[in-house]
């Protein structure tokens, strides 16, 4: 009742406030330049400008949106979006328009900029846990990992708790709450400073290596054994003084980590599928037919000579470009060593023939009994076959 | 003696050689407009150098380009890069080069210092690129 009272008599005030401000910014002028300036410093500064402007440029970023579509807009102002304190109803509003749109590129921003505001949303808290429970299971690693931490912020430990088969996921929830300055469990962090794990040359471990060191080093302040300058001699010197320090400050029983390397074995090529809509999948494969699923290649499949020699063989014949559409953020990336081939290609763009192999390759896995990757990657392909 | 003799032949060879640079070093420090940027990356400014990453157009499109960002994340996955986390590189006038896929090498002359437009800082990190492979 109360509440209603403040409401009725602040209204009328409210809608003066920008005249009490000062000059009104031109939003759609900002918008524009957040969206489409040549140049990225710009784009940058001027996104930040459009989310500090709260509520007020909302509608410049809709109306952009529905001009332009909304997968043109940038990750840049997405996320400047994201990380800006406002909790304006408006604000709160649009994050969970594009956390909750699927076909979104970057609904995993949104997912975060919801799960930073879960403590300070007053009413909308509730609604902000419920998106992030709906999300805590999401295909997409960086949409499950961000709803995870929107729970976990929220007050659910749980959240922390659940399976996790992405080693990327691994680090990356307690990272996001160490810079929240919540305390998680320390040693998946302590891992991913050692991970040296590629994929098809993209080094992901030493990515998140890179991520974790800046947020422990934030954290550990003048405890971090470099503080003072100087540099560690060795990778296992790093570890073990990582190790310590962060065993001291946090109290925790930390081990210390092993350097993650890649199996021992002769790749001959492989396929990394990268979706913020369906999820991510890997595939990697030798030339004799042993099969690695996961970024980690952490499952083994072994298919038989006789189909492994035909999946090859339509391999072989297959001729791709570099580029294949123009790839915003959802890409599949195709290599191997001979023919050598390195491919990369935006939803909608792969060639039929490409494509079709792929279905094969789908095949070839459900036929050595694991169904479920199969369908995985069936699916996965829909997104990125030439319609 | 004989490595008093050898050092300054090593150091010749050395001088044309790129350095290489990884982001581990260049994105090691919280970029703030306007910061005196860490000794170790100043240290940098007109070596010849080689980087590793990914490349990334600076506007949306399918042509060759001129110029494009190297980065080191290629999916987004810890958001927008930061000024510190990009090296803005330039081909010679009139080369161009299709958005090669996966991790590439670059080498050129790295220059390290804010650079401004419309009173926006816009780059810290620029290279003369040289070669990509």
């Amino acid at each position: 009742m109360h509440v209603l009272l403040v409401l009725a008599v602040a209204s009328p005030l409210l809608a003066l406030l920008p005249l009490i401000q000062g000059p009104v910014d031109d939003w759609p002028k900002e918008v524009e330049r957040a969206c489409a300036s040549p140049r990225y410093g710009l784009r940058l500064a001027a996104a930040r400008k459009v989310a500090n402007g709260g509520s007020a440029a909302v509608p410049a970023v809709v109306a952009w949106a529905d001009k332009n579509g909304r997968n043109a807009l940038p990750q840049t102002l997405v996320d400047a979006i994201a990380d800006a304190a406002t909790t304006e109803a408006p604000v709160l509003d649009l994050l969970t328009m594009w956390a909750a749109d699927r076909d979104f590129y970057w609904r995993a921003s949104a997912l975060r900029g919801l799960a930073l505001r879960v403590r300070t949303a007053g009413y909308r808290r509730v609604a902000i846990l419920k998106l992030c429970k709906a999300h805590a299971d999401d295909p997409a690693w960086l949409a499950r990992t961000h709803a995870r931490f929107g729970l976990a912020l929220g007050g659910d430990d749980g959240a922390m708790a659940l399976p996790e088969s992405d080693p990327r996921a691994r680090a990356r929830l307690p990272l996001l709450l160490l810079q929240q300055g919540k305390l998680p469990p320390l040693q998946p962090l302590l891992d991913a400073l050692g991970d040296e794990r590629t994929f098809q040359e993209t080094p992901w471990g030493q990515q998140a290596a890179i991520e974790t060191h800046k947020t422990l080093k934030a954290w550990l302040g003048d405890d971090h054994p470099l503080a003072k300058g100087g540099a560690f001699a060795d990778t296992a010197q790093a570890l073990a003084a990582m190790q310590a320090a962060c065993s001291k400050k946090s109290g925790q029983a930390l081990t210390l980590p092993q350097v993650a390397r890649d199996r021992d074995v002769t790749l001959a090529g492989g396929v990394e599928l990268l979706s913020c809509k369906n999820g991510d999948q890997f595939v990697q494969w030798t030339d004799d037919g042993r099969v690695f699923l996961g970024v980690d290649a952490a499952r083994e499949l072994t298919v038989p000579a006789a189909a492994w020699a035909e999946v090859s063989k339509d391999r072989t014949a297959l001729r791709l470009p570099n580029a294949m559409g123009a790839v915003v953020c959802d890409s599949i990336r195709l290599r191997w060593a001979a023919p050598q081939t390195h491919g990369k290609a935006a939803p909608a763009s792969l060639p039929a023939d490409a494509t079709n192999w792929l279905k094969r390759l789908a095949q070839a896995i459900e036929d050595t009994g694991d169904a479920k990757a199969a369908a995985d990657l069936r699916a996965g392909l829909e997104q990125f076959a030439s319609r | 003696m004989a490595l008093r003799l050898l050092l300054p032949a090593l150091l010749l060879l050395a001088a044309d050689d790129p350095l290489k640079v990884g982001f581990a070093k260049l994105a090691s420090f919280d970029y703030q407009e306007g910061m005196t940027l860490p000794k170790e990356v100043t240290d940098l400014d007109e070596k010849l150098v080689e980087i590793r990453g990914f490349m990334q157009r600076e506007v949306p499109g399918s042509e060759p380009v001129n110029s494009f960002l190297l980065i080191n994340d290629a999916c987004g996955c810890n958001g927008t890069p930061k000024l510190n986390e990009i090296v803005f590189c330039t081909l010679p006038d009139g080369v161009t080069t299709d958005i090669k896929p996966g991790v590439v090498t670059v080498s050129g002359k790295l220059y390290v210092g804010e650079e401004n437009e419309d009173d926006v800082v816009i780059m810290i990190y620029q290279l003369d690129a040289d070669t990509v492979k």
